[in-house]
């Protein structure tokens, strides 16, 4: 099982976005993904019509292991999961840790209907804190959308250094642009420049700006649900596949 | 887990009319709908476990397991042994008998729809896999549900709401054309005051009918249970005949007897040899491995006469003589009243039921007590038909007094059996053998090589036999025991003790 947090400190950027159309697209691909929805301001459980819990506001919630188990919710796509979560996280260090331990109670009661889920990706709330640090130490892979404006450029500079800062290991981040847009020379300007920069950080993916992924809040559904060739739908798979090359 | 309901041809519409508080029911993607044919054993073992076996143009679809509908594109019908493996075939293999062929059972439409109940936010709380196949006969629907994770409440309302939707086996049974609808042992109402005459003429009536159901299917040799399905009825037939004395005149009874021994007759050859063929790989292993090419080419030899006498069975029962002598015969039981009744004709059927047999049990009990070591097996012989005929008894008049005080009984009378039919059948297969070796050519390597294995298989049979017959003294110890004993008086010697 592999832990992938899908994170930005910046708002905007289509995390939620990416969270749910990574998780989809693995999905499709044959793997058994369970989707923690732990961005309360970004609702990825939205996207797939989940109701959120009564339960799940309660602080007692990482630290019970069936409490947590019953909240997952089957999507409607095969070998896709939802934890729909609208919680505190007092607890949620002890959660993560104990996702990574084998042996704990939490790691073998989270499996799903055909066994241990491939990879558990929890789409994380926009800001850098020490419930970050603990995201970025659980994780394999974090998966960092950017916009290539400047503005984007300077947080993006700011996770990187966290990382340094922190000595954590900076291999993990997988960086790839995303509502980009073509017609916009900074865009084209700014991506060159931070691939020049951070190599090894952006796979080459490019998820461009599409009215498909703002569609999804009407259709409530991934994009390639509904615009299976679109651009974007593209994009998303490229992206699964980059990920799973760092897995 | 998912789960599967079988309903009557409306329940695809049922389905769409249940209600599960805000939830509903609603299609997902178009219906897909092909022309089929609906695949069974003539006896029904598909439909008897639930399950529908649809060939389409896309290959083989097997609807009603709990899992949902398998599908298996490159598979065609026939024995499931011969079936290309794959899922369907791997799902049928444990539900239809090996001895049984599926035959096509009639025309079909397939229509499958994926359907979902869904919430008021459109999100899919159940997934029900909608199946339904209809013939030119009638239709059945078969839904699989399947919960998602975490909507296990859901799912339940919805099941609660699905179970009183029809009636699963008049369903199923809706299907098959009249001609299809065969049942091997179809319960015969005999009650305890009906006059013996009756009660043999009903149960006659019902063996010859289910007799006659297998003839098409040993025309078409789909499989080798027709003719034995056949044969055992028509020995039903004549057990009635033989042992219910003095319900006919003694005249009419001496007719019955003849003219069913007649009709029964020309299947002898037939059913000697598929017992032969089906004893195939028994035979091969019996002898050591040098000897198996004999063997093989007895078996060739088998089977070149089993082609030829299939053919001249199917000839006589597609003759106008067959035709008419088994409609006379079927007009004579039609009614009770058109054979010339015989003394004991209105003797209600308990009384005439218990006479027949404690006496029956009476001699199976002296003859098996007498068997040591040193009798000789004309008189094993003569035990096991007494226990055939004791077995037979039984079963006709079970209904009279209660199926499951009988059961211990029969089954404890089938342990006897059981040691009886070893010795018969191998004192019946060396028989066999020996005329074949008396029919082979007088030289070349064939024959020696077939005498050979055949010498080898003789002395294997022989020591069955012997077996079977060391065993007869334990086993009629065992069917002798005091419970059994009990049971006997009980039930066919009731107040009659004293007497």
């Amino acid at each position: 099982m592999k832990i992938v947090a899908c994170y930005s400190n910046k708002g905007g950027v289509g995390k939620t976005a990416t969270s749910v159309n990574l998780a989809h697209a693995l999905a499709r691909a044959g793997r058994r993904v369970l989707l923690c929805d732990l961005d309360p301001q970004g609702a990825s459980g939205f996207y797939f019509r989940v109701k959120p819990s009564k339960k799940l506001g309660d602080d007692r919630f990482f630290t019970d292991v069936k409490r947590f188990t019953d909240a997952i919710r089957g999507s409607d796509f095969d070998g896709l999961d939802i934890l729909p979560a609208n919680m505190s996280f007092r607890d949620f260090d002890i959660f993560l840790s104990r996702m990574k331990n084998s042996r704990s109670r939490l790691k073998k009661a989270l499996k799903a209907a055909q066994g241990d889920y491939d990879v558990v990706l929890l789409d994380c709330p926009p800001n850098i804190s020490a419930l970050s640090e603990n995201v970025f130490r659980a994780s394999d892979a974090v998966v960092v959308p950017v916009i290539p404006t400047t503005l984007s450029e300077r947080t993006f500079e700011q996770l990187v250094d966290f990382f340094r800062d922190e000595k954590l290991p900076r291999k993990k981040i997988v960086a790839f642009f995303s509502m980009a847009q073509a017609t916009k020379k900074l865009h084209a300007e700014t991506a060159e420049r931070l691939r020049k920069a951070h190599p090894k950080r952006f796979v080459d993916v490019t998820v461009p700006f599409s009215t498909e992924v703002e569609k999804m809040g009407v259709h409530r559904a991934p994009v390639a649900t509904f615009a299976k060739s679109s651009p974007a739908t593209e994009a998303y798979d490229a992206l699964w596949r980059a990920v799973a090359e760092r897995l | 887990m998912s789960e599967t309901f079988i309903t009557d041809g409306a329940g695809g519409a049922a389905l769409r009319r249940v209600g599960v508080g805000k939830a509903r029911v609603v299609p997902r993607g178009d219906e897909e709908r092909a022309p089929a044919t609906l695949h069974d054993t003539f006896d029904g073992a598909l439909a008897a476990a639930g399950l529908l076996l649809v060939a389409a143009g896309d290959g083989l679809w097997l609807v009603g397991l709990p899992e949902g509908p398998v599908h298996q594109a490159d598979a065609e019908p026939g024995f499931v042994q011969d079936m290309n493996e794959g899922p369907v075939t791997a799902a049928l293999r444990p539900r239809v008998p090996a001895l049984r062929r599926l035959i096509p059972v009639a025309d079909a439409t397939l229509a499958r729809q994926a359907m979902a109940l869904i919430d008021d936010e459109g999100k899919t709380l159940v997934r029900v896999a909608v199946c339904a196949v209809s013939t030119g006969h009638g239709s059945a629907t078969v839904l699989t549900l399947s919960p998602l994770r975490g909507y296990d409440r859901p799912h339940a309302r919805l099941r609660a709401a699905l179970d009183p939707l029809g009636d699963p086996e008049a369903a199923l049974t809706a299907l098959r054309p009249p001609a299809m609808r065969y049942t091997a042992k179809p319960p015969v109402d005999i009650a305890a005051d009906m006059p013996a005459r009756k009660a043999a003429t009903l149960l006659a009536r019902t063996h010859l009918s289910v007799a006659r159901a297998n003839e098409r299917g040993i025309v078409a040799d789909h499989d080798t249970e027709f003719l034995h399905d056949y044969r055992v009825n028509l020995r039903k037939v004549r057990s009635v005949v033989s042992l219910f004395t003095g319900v006919w005149s003694e005249k009419d009874t001496t007719r019955l007897k003849d003219r069913f021994r007649a009709l029964m007759a020309p299947t002898g050859p037939l059913r000697d040899l598929d017992v032969h063929l089906l004893d195939r790989d028994r035979y091969m292993e019996m002898v050591p491995e040098a000897l198996r090419p004999g063997i093989v080419a007895l078996f060739d030899d088998f089977a070149k006469e089993r082609a030829a006498a299939q053919a001249a069975l199917a000839r006589h029962l597609e003759s106008d003589d067959y035709a008419r002598e088994a409609a006379a015969l079927e007009a004579l039981l039609a009614s009770a009243k058109r054979l010339k009744p015989g003394p004991a004709a209105d003797v209600p059927v308990a009384p005439f039921a218990q006479d027949l047999i404690w006496s029956r049990y009476r001699k199976v009990c002296k003859r098996a007590a007498r068997i040591d070591d040193a009798t000789p097996d004309e008189e094993v012989h003569a035990l096991r038909i007494h226990c055939k005929k004791l077995r037979y008894l039984m079963e006709f008049f079970a209904p009279v007094f209660g199926p499951s005080e009988v059961k211990p009984l029969v089954k404890a009378l089938k342990g006897l059996q059981d040691t009886l039919g070893a010795f018969n059948d191998a004192a019946v297969q060396q028989d066999a053998l020996r005329a074949v070796l008396e029919r082979l050519p007088r030289r070349g390597a064939a024959r020696i090589e077939i005498a050979t294995s055949i010498g080898a298989l003789l002395t294997v049979l022989a020591q069955r036999q012997a077996e079977g017959r060391a065993r007869v003294a334990s086993s009629f110890a065992a069917f002798d025991s005091p419970e059994t004993r009990a049971g006997f008086a009980d039930l066919f010697h009731r107040g009659k003790e004293a007497a």
